[in-house]
């Protein structure tokens, strides 16, 4: 009945010349919602990492263990089911090796990195504090300039990562500051809380009165491949350096075996 | 024994990643707080990757230029960037967690003057 309603109004109007609102002038809202979750076999690290990118991002829904590891395509579903349109997945593989994929379900593209060294915010080594829900600052680095897939990966960084104004449970004030950084052809995530200098302690002039504390968590991703679709399709981009963590434990021991061999002959 | 290093085929298809990169991305002319990224002027080059304290520092350096930068912005157009004193919310890590924290360096300090 509304529709009916709706067709004769605007029929309506345009005889009266009322111009009607078109779509062009919608103002553009940045909706981004997070899935968050992990495979199976996950251990504690892991798992405090996920937490505190589950705190960091207030735009974030984080759902139960998947049990699949091969049908990751399941994920698309489960990204649908919960509103999302990004998804940051922790494939854990033997019970030590975790390996992140982000995506923009469902029709991608999607990123997977191993990720290493982690430091999870739990630690009491980095002792800076910030709002639980503000809206940080991303911080990246000009070498994500440099290549389309630094490109690719610094526009899908900004919509996962990247909290939007209209988010639910965010607070008004900006306090931390996110920041990734390639060395060594690996992206380093680190968090700094942002502290200002009362006004009492700093001259008018001063421009350094900003100092940061490190917040948590930090890890390393190492990209391994982008793919054309969201957990699967082409592979648009294979980094040719990375070492499967198979590969270097297994030469690590072999490297073992042959100083016990030299020893024996 | 010859031992056959494995020849791996790289992919890097450049079109295919740049047409992915419009696909994805949002629109250019949208207010910076949308998104509130900022891009750093000079890139991060680090000799030694395994040089904790100059890594670090590098990493810093990056994040404090995008934290002037984005209240700079954050001000420009109208936002508020700073916390007021009398503003309390729930912190992302917890009053007991801050004290653990607080009475390890509080221990660290004192190890090292019973040292001296």
């Amino acid at each position: 009945m509304a529709t009916v309603f709706k067709q004769q109004k605007s029929k309506q109007d345009k005889a009266e010349g009322v111009v009607a609102h078109t779509s062009e002038e919608k103002v553009f809202k940045n909706k981004q919602r997070v899935l968050l979750l992990s495979s199976r076999g996950i251990n504690s690290r892991h798992r405090h990492l996920l937490t505190d990118l589950e705190n960091l991002l207030p735009h974030g829904k984080k759902d139960a263990k998947l049990d699949s590891k091969s049908k990751l395509y399941i994920i698309n579903e489960l990204a649908d089911l919960n509103n999302c349109n990004n998804c940051v997945f922790f494939e854990v593989r033997k019970r030590q090796d975790l390996y992140m994929w982000i995506s923009k379900t469902p029709n991608g593209p999607s990123m997977k990195f191993h990720i290493q060294n982690i430091h999870t915010m739990e630690e009491l080594k980095m002792t800076g504090n910030c709002l639980k829900g503000s809206r940080h600052i991303l911080s990246f680095d000009k070498n994500f300039e440099s290549s389309p897939h630094w490109q690719l990966m610094k526009e899908l960084f900004t919509q996962v990562f990247g909290i939007p104004k209209t988010s639910r449970r965010i607070k008004p004030f900006i306090d931390h500051v996110i920041s990734f950084s390639i060395v060594d052809n690996r992206v380093w995530f680190r968090n700094y809380q942002i502290t200002e200098k009362p006004l009492e302690h700093r001259s008018a002039t001063d421009t350094t009165d900003l100092t940061l504390v490190e917040i948590g968590p930090r890890f390393v991703m190492n990209p391994i491949r982008t793919f054309d679709g969201s957990f699967g399709g082409q592979t648009a981009f294979e980094n040719p350096e990375f070492v499967s963590p198979n590969v270097a434990r297994s030469n690590i021991k072999n490297a073992k075996a042959g100083r016990y061999k030299s020893r024996m002959d | 024994i010859d031992i056959l290093t494995e020849q791996r085929v790289t992919i890097n298809n450049e079109p295919a990643l740049k047409r992915l990169r419009e696909q994805i991305a949002l629109p250019t002319n949208i207010p910076w707080s949308e998104t509130q990224s900022v891009t750093s002027t000079q890139a991060v080059s680090v000799a030694d990757p395994d040089d904790d304290l100059n890594r670090e520092v590098a990493f810093y350096n990056q994040a404090l230029e995008a934290a002037v930068l984005g209240r700079e912005r954050i001000r420009k157009e109208g936002g508020v960037f700073e916390r007021p004193g009398d503003y309390f919310a729930e912190m992302i890590k917890s009053d007991e967690h801050m004290a653990k924290i607080r009475q390890r360096l509080l221990d660290e300090n004192a190890s090292i003057q019973a040292s001296e």
